[in-house]
């Protein structure tokens, strides 16, 4: 065990002498964090602001429910809403003319219509830009409307069954003031699913490890290259140490790189990652899934530049495919392949985990990733050696 | 640091190393054995066999036949015990060129079990060694070719193996810090380590080695002290004269001497083999005079390593 901690020491100054360490493990990765952040994200965070918008209406209603729908909508709380009534011939004209994001005609009687199982019909005219805010005011207006439709319904039902027409307005009002069958709620997304920016700083974590713990294992062949090995072979310690070390070198790295990055990406982008235990959790079995990746390069390549090509090529793909720049879906046998990518597994665990799951919850993504690092070290035990373990 | 205790008077005993390659036999039933204090030279040329050799008596890959025992010990890569009897100077630089050199001594005499105050005194005994002590904090990258040769020799002294095994320690290496080098393995065995040294420069050999054993197509060809091994070419010197006239002439007169044993004409001059050259010469120069032979210049090349290994493989040491 001297001997082996020797080499790691050894071999994490010399990393950190010479600097390539830090240039691909951290300042690349924030870099490129910072460039998709923009690209893909904005500047802003990841919540959408919607602008002021002014609906045009028309109020030939007299009864309750052609004011309560213009009140509901002037009185929305996730955004400024400006309500400027006309008659109702001129609701198309000044929508157009004015730029308002919508225009509502609702027509004399529709109250009572509504009230007495009768159909009734509320007109809506989008402005011209349509916009983001033009959506949400008429799926606004819809779920009003269909509340009101709640009430005719159930009028027209009672009408059917001869009630009496007190008593049918009095179920209609009832039903129409009931519950809204449509709200809007901010809150975060499906537990799973990290938000944009999070998932850049997860993704390019998980992809960037790939290279950080190739200066572990595939460390083996510039120790070959540059003479060590033979003399490191010659020493009173054991090749298995002399690659235990390499690995444990890999391993530190990349675990280290790996909380530098979720740390620093959290707080330049504002991203929360949740519990720090799962986090580490999810770190060390990604890690752990990446450095059993490295043992199997180095039984397949001869020399150091061969291994970061191998490296740098199995990096991208399953960088890629685990959604580490835009999120990957398949169906069938390629969904299955894809859940077994170490990184995808260990996005969508930080994604468990930024919703307020805990260890248990990311048992399978943990699993995914420990299962990854058996299947890796029994492959390179199977793989004829040609490498620098040769 | 477990001392390792030298259970028979050879450090080191080499029996019946056979090595193969796919088809090629690189090394061939190799057998010597080297004694404490005694330098012991494989000499031959570049592919004869030497760093397989080297590579299985250092514990770097396993012998397919045979035996190698360190100080008692038998040496296997997976080894441990007979690896600390051994310093392993390879023929290619084994430095970490971003480490300085009292980094890169350090490391390695820590693997070597080393430690405190011995490793410190050891590293800085061996940098004075080595002449690099006011260099001693640079990193290795900006040293000569010279002083990286240096210290890829002192990394293998460190910690005073009982076996120091160099392979070909002064390739590419200027002529200033060869002759250190070479003064430092003569210290070295002055002071009692037995030193194992493959070369294929013949002055190296002879100056280094108390025995020396021909190496050539993976088989030694001869073994022994430096004059044991002249005796096999029959210890017969050359005479070459050079100059014009009746070469041929004089060729058939200087054939009936009795200290000639063979004769050569080139055209240009003759060249003689003769027993005891410098008692015939004067004989040989008069003679050839006789016979209408104008001699412009001798020259006596007494028999060398290079002559025994023309003589027993009937090839030159550098084909």
């Amino acid at each position: 065990m001297h001997g082996l901690w020797t080499m790691v020491a050894n071999d994490l100054r010399q990393r950190i002498r010479d600097k390539s360490v830090f240039i691909f493990s951290l300042i690349v990765p924030l870099a490129l964090m910072g460039v998709l952040s923009l690209v893909f994200g904005g500047l802003g965070d990841d919540s959408v602001d919607l602008k002021p918008a002014t609906v045009i209406a028309s109020a030939d209603d007299a009864g309750p429910l052609g004011a309560a729908l213009l009140g509901a909508v002037d009185s929305l709380e996730i955004m400024d809403v400006t309500v400027r009534k006309v008659p109702a011939g001129e609701v198309r004209s000044e929508t157009q003319a004015s730029g308002a994001a919508l225009g509502i005609i609702i027509p004399a009687g529709f109250s009572d219509a509504a009230l007495s199982g009768q159909p009734a019909a509320v007109q809506l005219v989008e402005g011209n830009g349509a916009a983001l805010e033009t959506g949400v005011l008429v799926s606004v207006v819809q779920g009003i409307v269909d509340q009101f439709a709640a009430g005719t319904v159930t009028a027209a039902a009672g009408g059917a069954a001869g009630l009496p027409d007190e008593q049918l307005a009095a179920l209609a009002r009832e039903a129409a003031a009931g519950p809204p069958l449509l709200t809007l709620t901010e809150g975060q997304a499906a537990a799973e699913q990290l938000s944009l920016r999070g998932t850049l700083v997860a993704g390019q974590a998980g992809l960037f490890l790939m290279f950080t713990v190739g200066f572990g294992v595939l460390g083996l062949l510039a120790e070959r290259e540059q003479g060590t090995l033979a003399r490191l072979r010659s020493m009173p310690v054991t090749g298995g140490a002399v690659v235990a070390a390499k690995a444990c070198t890999g391993f530190i790295l990349g675990a280290v790189a790996t909380t530098v990055l979720l740390t620093a990406g959290s707080r330049l982008f504002g991203v929360s990652f949740g519990s720090p235990p799962v986090v580490a959790v999810l770190v060390l079995s990604v890690v752990t899934a990446a450095t059993s990746l490295t043992f199997v390069v180095a039984r397949l390549v001869r020399t150091a530049e061969q291994a970061n090509v191998a490296q740098s090529i199995l990096a991208m793909v399953l960088g890629i495919a685990g959604g580490a720049f835009f999120p990957v879906q398949g169906t069938g046998f390629a969904a299955t392949l894809l859940d077994l990518n170490p990184i995808g597994a260990f996005i969508r665990g930080l994604g468990i985990s930024a919703g307020g799951g805990s260890l248990g919850d990311v048992a399978g993504p943990v699993a995914v990733m420990l299962g990854f690092a058996a299947a890796g070290l029994v492959l390179s035990r199977v793989l004829p050696n040609r490498g620098a373990q040769a | 640091m477990e001392a390792v205790q030298v259970q028979t008077r050879d450090v080191l005993d080499v029996s019946g190393l056979v090595r193969r390659f796919g088809d090629l036999t690189a090394v061939d039933g190799v057998s010597f054995q080297i004694r404490a204090g005694e330098t012991y030279g494989l000499l031959g040329p570049n592919g004869a066999g030497k760093t397989t050799i080297i590579s299985m008596v250092a514990g770097l890959i396993p012998a397919d036949e045979g035996t190698v025992r360190v100080a008692g010990r038998d040496m296997t890569p997976a080894e441990t015990d007979a690896k600390r009897a051994i310093g392993l100077v390879p023929q290619e630089l084994a430095i970490y060129p971003d480490l300085t050199a009292r980094e890169n001594l350090k490391f390695f005499g820590r693997l070597q079990g080393l430690a405190g105050k011995d490793l410190t005194r050891r590293t800085n005994e061996v940098l004075e060694l080595i002449g690099l002590s006011d260099r001693a904090g640079d990193q290795t990258k900006k040293y000569s070719g010279g002083m990286k040769r240096r210290l890829n020799i002192g990394i293998g002294l460190l910690h005073r193996p009982t076996l120091l095994i160099l392979d070909e320690p002064t390739v590419g290496v200027d002529p200033q810090s060869r002759n250190s080098i070479l003064e430092s393995v003569e210290r070295l065995s002055v002071e009692g380590m037995a030193v194992l040294y493959t070369t294929h420069y013949m002055e190296e050999a002879e100056r280094l080695c108390d025995r020396i054993a021909i190496i050539d197509e993976g088989r030694i060809q001869a073994e022994g002290t430096r004059d044991e091994l002249i005796t096999l070419t029959g210890g017969v010197d050359r005479i070459n004269l050079r100059g014009g006239g009746s070469t041929a002439r004089a060729a058939d007169a200087l054939r009936g001497l009795p200290a000639v044993q063979h004769v050569d004409n080139d055209g240009a001059g003759l060249m003689l083999t003769v027993s005891d050259g410098p008692t015939a010469l004067a004989g040989i120069v008069t003679g050839a005079g006789a016979a209408g032979m104008s001699v412009t210049s001798v020259e006596i090349v007494r028999p060398d390593l290079e002559s025994v290994f023309l003589h027993l493989t009937g090839k030159a040491l550098r084909d």
